[in-house]
């Protein structure tokens, strides 16, 4: 299980858990993007900026402070 | 149900980027504004139309991603909902992502009010290979369900037809039962509702939001009312939790999510896998982590060049002749009251049309491309990285890009933050955003007088000052921001139409609001010059203006006139000099000029700012934000007279 920061980008990722508040958990649930879903890293900001992610489960784009993605526990797809 | 009320309720409720204000419109005529950033609609709008000879009052409520707030703007829609109580929701949603605006459906008919459904942008969603089949919905669901595309008016009668429809069978939807466990949970709850307590909806609502709501106050206000209240809440939610070993609101979570999935498998066919469209590649390049930004550059330095090509000759070809008229009234006039009286009021007005507006139509429309783009969201995402450093986050983003059009909705847009200490930060750093007003006085005596690069520098200068504001403000704030989570909504064509409709509204509150207090303020100023009071004035305000600035006493008055709208200052500076635009600088110096534009920028926000500040964050923050604005205008003044 890695954090979503350290994930790769354009490989499949299973969220496996949010460590955190229930505020950033209900927003992110809220926003469609729930445990088991499959996601995609698409974009790094510059700077350690916002990181961009695509849930296939809910087909959403969501942009995530560093902070946020950094609660986000996934596990690469496949492997 | 409200039957004591003249005409139904019927609210619009759908998830931000739905469509739900478009479709709104379409209904209504020229009522809502609507963008493709998550969260425009900050305040609700109300509409009453004639359906079939029936009058409706519809209503547009803020964008819900569920019935659980977690910001100000969503707060406002709960409320409405729960205290209100509508006579039938339509609930938009959004084709193209039917799983997930499905969750908020299911919670929506807990609710147990009349409602339909309307099945919003089946055309995006049948280019992403999505056919939803609307009949079977409606027999899962239990309640009509109508396709719509709102942006083309399609299916617009059909679903007024079936509002009728409704509002007459006064039917509640049946709640989608869920797994024996919960269920049984909920009803435990439901079975101990005192029963002077207050109830949202109905019984099993209330018992469900009793569970869900996550806050430690409520717990102990439970504890206050009924101890064996409290006690099944607290049981309910431990069972869930050791079952399922996930906190009791993601459990039922859960359940709506599960179901949700459930009903999108029966109800649609996905024919073709995922298509690459002209979306995604735009998206790669705009978002890129190093073009991105170059892009974002070129278009800010782009926004400001058109207007300056477009406002500058557009300005030229009206300030022509209002100038030959004012020398024909001075001619035939005299100098008696009636031409100051007159000479005030043409002032007034043609400093509307002639100075405000050439800018103000142009920065609308750009503005507004750039929203319904669904660029603005990216924007956010992008600079992310340099909010952080001032201690916010990229949701500050887009209430800061309304500034550049007007501060006062863009203070009220602070509402889409999650926390307060985010919104006040912002707030006070919008005055310091050079809002339509003020780019006006930039571009007018700046870029005019100077050349475009000078003003070019004020506005890069004037970004740098808000982040190192930003930084500044952060020191006295304890907590920390809660971090960006922001949707990044697929982009769409722009439609002119509805560009028109927001720049027509932002027109109509000009004309409606700010012209009448310029022509307003243009005939006090005209009066005090013919009694000479705004001499007496200008002495009093000798020691800021003449001392400090470096600038000619007669500005003095300018500057207060500047506090009711901030272009009043240019016009009236003209006024107060006794010149005319084009000799400007025979009169004053370069370094005058500069001063003369920072002091006005920076120094308090105007009349209507002040007051939606008040409004939003209380008298405190409105006098902190007056009393910042002012002092950092004076030490820059100063700062400007030692450089330049």
């Amino acid at each position: 299980m890695i954090s979503l920061i350290s994930a790769p980008r354009n490989k499949q990722l299973k969220i496996m858990g949010v460590s955190g508040g229930h505020g950033v958990r209900r927003r992110l649930l809220s926003l469609g993007l729930h445990k088991n879903d499959i996601i995609e890293l698409d974009s790094h900001g510059i700077f350690g900026g916002a990181v961009l992610i695509k849930d296939l489960s809910s087909d959403t784009s969501v942009a995530l402070g560093r902070g946020v993605a950094s609660k986000i526990m996934v596990e690469i797809v496949g492997k | 149900m409200a039957n004591n009320k003249s005409y139904p309720d019927v609210v619009f409720i759908g998830q931000p980027n739905c469509g739900k204000s478009t479709l709104f419109n379409a209904v209504a005529g020229l009522k809502a504004v609507t963008s493709n950033f998550p969260g425009t609609t900050v305040k609700h709008t109300h509409s009453k139309v004639n359906v079939e000879g029936r009058i409706l009052n519809i209503i547009d409520l803020p964008g819900l991603y569920s019935l659980n707030p977690s910001d100000e703007a969503e707060k406002v829609a709960l409320s409405h909902l729960f205290v209100e109580k509508p006579d039938l929701i339509i609930n938009v949603l959004d084709a193209s992502i039917l799983g997930r605006s499905l969750e908020m459906t299911l919670e929506l008919i807990e609710l147990e009010y009349p409602m339909i459904v309307a099945l919003n942008m089946t055309d995006l969603a049948e280019k992403k290979g999505i056919n939803i089949d609307a009949e079977k919905m409606e027999k899962i669901l239990k309640v009509p369900v109508i396709s719509t595309i709102a942006s083309h008016g399609r299916g617009l009668k059909e679903l007024m037809k079936a509002a009728i429809k409704s509002l007459d069978e006064k039917r509640s939807p049946v709640t989608q039962e869920w797994s024996r466990d919960v269920e049984e949970a909920v009803l435990d709850v439901e079975k101990s509702i005192p029963e002077d307590f207050y109830i949202v909806a109905n019984k099993r609502f209330t018992a469900i939001k009793a569970i869900e709501i996550e806050k430690r106050f409520f717990m102990r206000m439970l504890a206050e009312i009924s101890i064996p209240f409290r006690n099944a809440v607290q049981r309910a939610r431990d069972k869930l939790e050791e079952r399922h070993n996930a906190p009791a609101y993601e459990v039922i979570e859960a359940e709506r999510h599960h179901l949700a999935l459930k009903i999108f498998e029966i109800t649609s066919k996905v024919t073709r896998g995922k298509s690459i469209g002209w979306q995604e590649r735009v998206d790669d390049v705009i978002m890129h982590p190093f073009l991105g930004y170059v892009i974002l550059l070129g278009v800010f330095i782009g926004f400001f060049f058109i207007i300056i090509r477009v406002a500058g000759p557009l300005e030229e070809l009206l300030l022509g002749p209002l100038s030959s008229i004012r020398e024909y009234l001075s001619a035939t006039l005299g100098t008696g009251i009636l031409f100051y009286l007159v000479d005030g009021l043409f002032q007034g007005v043609g400093g509307g049309i002639a100075i405000v507006l050439p800018y103000f139509i142009p920065l609308l429309f750009l503005m507004s491309l750039l929203e319904d783009l669904g660029y603005l969201a990216r924007v956010g995402f992008l600079m992310d990285v340099f909010m952080h450093k001032m201690g916010l986050h990229g949701k500050s983003v887009s209430p800061f890009i309304l500034g550049f059009g007007c501060n006062v909705p863009a203070i009220l847009s602070t509402r889409i933050l999650e926390s307060r200490r985010d919104k006040i930060m912002t707030s006070l750093l919008i005055p310091f955003i050079p809002c339509s007003a003020r780019t006006t006085i930039i571009l007018a005596l700046v870029a005019f007088y100077l050349g475009p690069f000078w003003a070019l520098g004020f506005y890069l200068f004037n970004m740098l000052l808000v982040g190192l504001l930003g930084k500044i403000l952060s020191l006295f704030f304890k907590t920390h921001s809660p971090g960006l989570i922001l949707e990044i909504p697929s982009l769409k064509i722009p439609s002119l139409m509805n560009i028109w409709r927001k720049i027509y509204f932002q027109l109509k509150s000009f004309v409606q609001f700010a012209w009448p207090i310029l022509i307003a303020g243009s005939i006090v100023l005209g009066l005090m010059q013919f009694f000479h009071l705004d001499a007496s004035l200008n002495i009093v305000l000798a020691p800021l203006v003449e001392g400090a600035l470096g600038l000619p006493r007669d500005l003095g008055v300018t500057l207060i006139f500047g506090f009711l709208r901030k272009e009043l200052s240019l016009i009236m500076m003209l006024q107060a000099l006794g010149t005319d635009y084009q000799s400007l600088m025979t009169i004053i110096s370069r370094q005058q000029l500069i001063v003369f534009t920072v002091f006005i920028s920076f120094f308090i926000p105007c009349l209507s700012t002040v007051a939606m500040l008040w409004k939003e964050l209380g008298r405190k923050w409105a006098f902190i934000s007056m009393g910042l604005n002012t002092s950092v205008a004076i030490l820059l003044s100063l700062l400007v007279r030692l450089v330049i």
